[in-house]
């Protein structure tokens, strides 16, 4: 699991080791380490990291290490690998149904309805889906367009 | 090698135009190469001393062939009778019950009789017990036409990826559905249409069932599975959608986001046939009567062959499948 963290470090010499000992202690693989320094504000620099933990449980911890040295924790969270998705729906489709699906982070990022020239209503959506939850989210959706009567067509 | 044809139709009267023509090809593997035995529904010609070929390419009834016809004669009794060891199954596909080839090819195998076929409905039925039937009987047994025509899938694992295990398989498998979606991709003509211009130029049959409710492609999803996953794959493991739902607006919405509408099959962890949107610049975006198989393997990763899926090309791979079966007879003849 990949995490981007925002420190807030004096700016003083020293203060970036002694903040990255708590990730290694805790297992935290560092993808990248970007020093902020043009962002320097009142003594502090910010420094953004991408850290690779095995479980959330060694996040927790690290953060927990951290704060007992006192060290400043702007932001932590989880990096949500996403794919594009495109799905094209063709028949009577329930778009409040779908929209009001929400798949856990999952975003419709794009709609595109048809000038219908046949009976039959037609959209493609564009989705952004956590890469892990593809298939599971793509299975929601035909098990809603059997139910629908649409035909859901997605990309190979 | 001595040989026999069951099943007169197309394929079966292409292939003796092909032996007929391509004489020095065979006789580079198998100097006594003899085409002893023709049969269909109605009866069978048989001489043990071989056919006259030109004069098989002249007649339309097997009967007319007069010496050595057996009106009423089966196909059963030829292949019985006759001392062969090669025999040319090409009967019309029936995915029901894969008869009358799977009794055929059951036969055959059974006396020790190599079998070429390129007919799906035995294989869909029976394929691993056929392939047992085969080994038990130290028989070859080839089918590389029953999927994509001359596009040499099977012959292209067996002989050029032996080390390889293949984890996916996808591929625009009937040519038919391909030149609706095609048409209806180009020229932005309706379903209705595509499928009409399709029957008047003999791509699809007059019940066009077969081809756009996405069952020939059912079936050769379920030999791919079989033949190349060695999974023990039914018809009806597969999850099937055909294309009549698909209108001129879902063709052109895809378009306009440059991907292409193609009745796509899939062996993966499931096995399914359904519409699915191709970026245009995928290897697998062909378009009119053309058929692509895209396989994925632990080795080559990825590897995909564009070829016709039926009509007159099919018969290359019928020819080939038997050239392979004269090479092998000949190799084993020389270790022995």
């Amino acid at each position: 699991m990949k995490y981007d963290i925002t420190l807030a470090l004096a700016d003083r010499p020293g203060q970036l080791v002694k903040a990255l000992e708590p990730i290694a202690k805790n297992g935290g693989n560092i993808i990248s380490i970007v020093h902020e320094r043009e962002k320097h504000v009142e003594g502090f620099v910010p420094v953004s990291l991408v850290v690779d933990f095995s479980s959330k449980a060694n996040l927790k911890k690290t953060i927990e290490d951290l704060i007992a040295i006192d060290v400043v924790i702007i932001k932590s969270e989880e990096i949500i690998e996403t794919t594009r998705v495109t799905l094209i729906l063709i028949g009577k489709i329930d778009l409040k149904r779908l929209i009001e699906a929400k798949f856990e982070n999952t975003r419709i990022s794009g709609l595109e309805v048809s000038t219908p020239s046949s009976k039959e209503a037609c959209i493609k959506l564009d989705l952004e889906v956590p890469t892990d939850n593809v298939e599971w989210v793509l299975d929601q959706l035909k098990r809603m367009s059997k139910e629908e009567d649409v035909i859901l067509i997605s990309s190979i | 090698m001595k040989t026999i044809i069951v099943g007169f139709g197309f394929i079966g009267r292409d292939l003796v135009r092909v032996i007929n023509e391509k004489r020095d090809i065979i006789k580079k593997y198998d100097q006594d190469f003899k085409l002893v035995g023709v049969s269909n529904s109605k009866g069978y010609i048989y001489n043990e001393e071989g056919l006259d070929l030109e004069k098989l390419l002249k007649i339309k009834a097997l009967s007319e062939y007069r010496i050595n016809y057996k009106a009423n004669g089966s196909s059963l009794e030829l292949i019985q009778k006759s001392n062969v060891n090669l025999m040319v199954e090409a009967t019309p596909t029936r995915i029901q019950d894969g008869e009358p080839g799977l009794s055929y090819i059951k036969k055959a195998l059974s006396k020790g009789i190599h079998v070429v076929t390129p007919n799906k409905g035995p294989l869909v039925v029976a394929f691993q017990e056929l392939s047992a039937l085969a080994k038990k009987n130290n028989c070859e047994f080839l089918f590389e036409a029953t999927v994509a025509g001359a596009v040499p899938i099977f012959s292209l694992v067996r002989e050029c990826l032996q080390g390889d295990k293949v984890k996916r398989i996808s591929g625009i498998l009937n040519g038919t559905t391909n030149y609706i979606l095609s048409k209806m991709h180009f020229e932005e003509t309706s379903f209705e249409l595509a499928l009409k211009e399709a029957q008047e130029r003999k791509i699809s049959e007059k019940d066009p069932s077969y081809d756009v409710d996405g069952i020939d492609a059912a079936c050769k999803v379920v030999i791919l599975a079989n033949a190349l996953m060695n999974r023990n794959a039914k018809f009806e493991d597969v999850e099937r959608l055909g294309i009549r739902g698909i209108t001129q607006d879902a063709v052109s919405l895809a378009k306009r986001a440059n991907y292409a509408i193609k009745l796509v099959g899939t062996v993966d962890k499931k096995l399914e046939v359904a519409p699915k949107l191709v970026p245009i610049n995928h290897p697998l975006c062909v378009h009119g009567t053309l058929n692509a198989v895209h396989i994925e393997t632990d080795l080559a990763n990825e590897i995909t062959m564009i070829g016709y899926g039926a009509g007159k090309e099919t018969i290359s791979a019928v020819f080939n499948d038997v050239l392979t079966v004269l090479k092998k007879a000949k190799a084993a003849a020389k270790d022995n």
